[in-house]
């Protein structure tokens, strides 16, 4: 289930439903609203909307709109998770340019990374940073929703 | 876990966490944090159960090779 969910972000931009996976898998629609929990439980980067079965993260994309709004293509049709995760995404479409635009948080111009297989390929402006703000772990102090 | 302009833009940030000074990477070295060898087979069948695993370990040690190891970064309670 994990697969399908991760190709079906990727082939359409938005996650899929627990009875769209478990129709593709065989599975009763509520085996396969169990199988998705016990996906997300083994997965906690990711997670349902609170008091749902809708997949709201799954990282490095998310189902839920963000500010970093994924190109591949020229087609925007996904959202990474976060400002983190978004360098990841280019692992999810080999051989393509993936994009990303963000507003900045402080003043709301512009900030843009494209990414090739892993390579920084552009970025603006240049000296574009990386902020975690409540730490890793334990140390965090705040629930994982971003 | 955001992108900024730069390090002052996020200082600038009305949610700005004054703990967070230690918590700024160079773009280069955020894409070797999230492109490290589990992130490369997330499109694999088997990514959740061999590959997801090895996450932790494999981010702690690349903090560790850029310095970052904090408890901030590690994942570890303050002292």
């Amino acid at each position: 289930m994990f697969h399908r969910i991760m190709r079906g972000l990727v082939d359409t931009g938005r996650p899929p439903h627990y009875a769209e996976l478990a129709r593709a898998l065989g599975l009763s629609v509520e085996d396969g609203r169990q199988l998705l929990h016990a996906v997300m439980a083994a997965y906690p980067i990711g997670w349902l909307h609170p008091e749902t079965d809708y997949i709201a993260s799954f990282p490095p994309l998310n189902g839920l709109p963000t500010q970093y709004r994924v190109t591949v293509r020229g087609e925007q049709k996904w959202f990474a998770q976060c400002g983190f995760e978004a360098t990841s995404v280019t692992w999810l479409f080999p051989g393509e340019t993936v994009r990303v635009d963000a507003p900045c948080l402080d003043c709301g111009d512009p900030v843009t990374i494209e990414m090739r297989d892993g390579r920084l390929e552009w970025a603006d402006p240049p000296g574009v940073v990386g902020h975690l703000n409540d730490g890793f772990g334990p140390s965090r102090g705040r629930p994982a929703f971003l | 876990m955001n992108l900024f302009r730069s390090e002052e833009h996020a200082r600038r940030w009305t949610r700005f966490n004054p703990a967070s000074e230690a918590g700024f990477l160079s773009l280069p070295e955020l894409a070797g944090f999230f492109g490290t060898e589990t992130r490369r087979h997330m499109l694999d069948a088997d990514y959740l159960s061999a590959w997801f695993p090895k996450r932790a370990a494999e981010r702690r040690e690349y903090l560790t090779r850029i310095g970052k190891t904090i408890p901030f970064w590690m994942g570890t309670p303050d002292p």
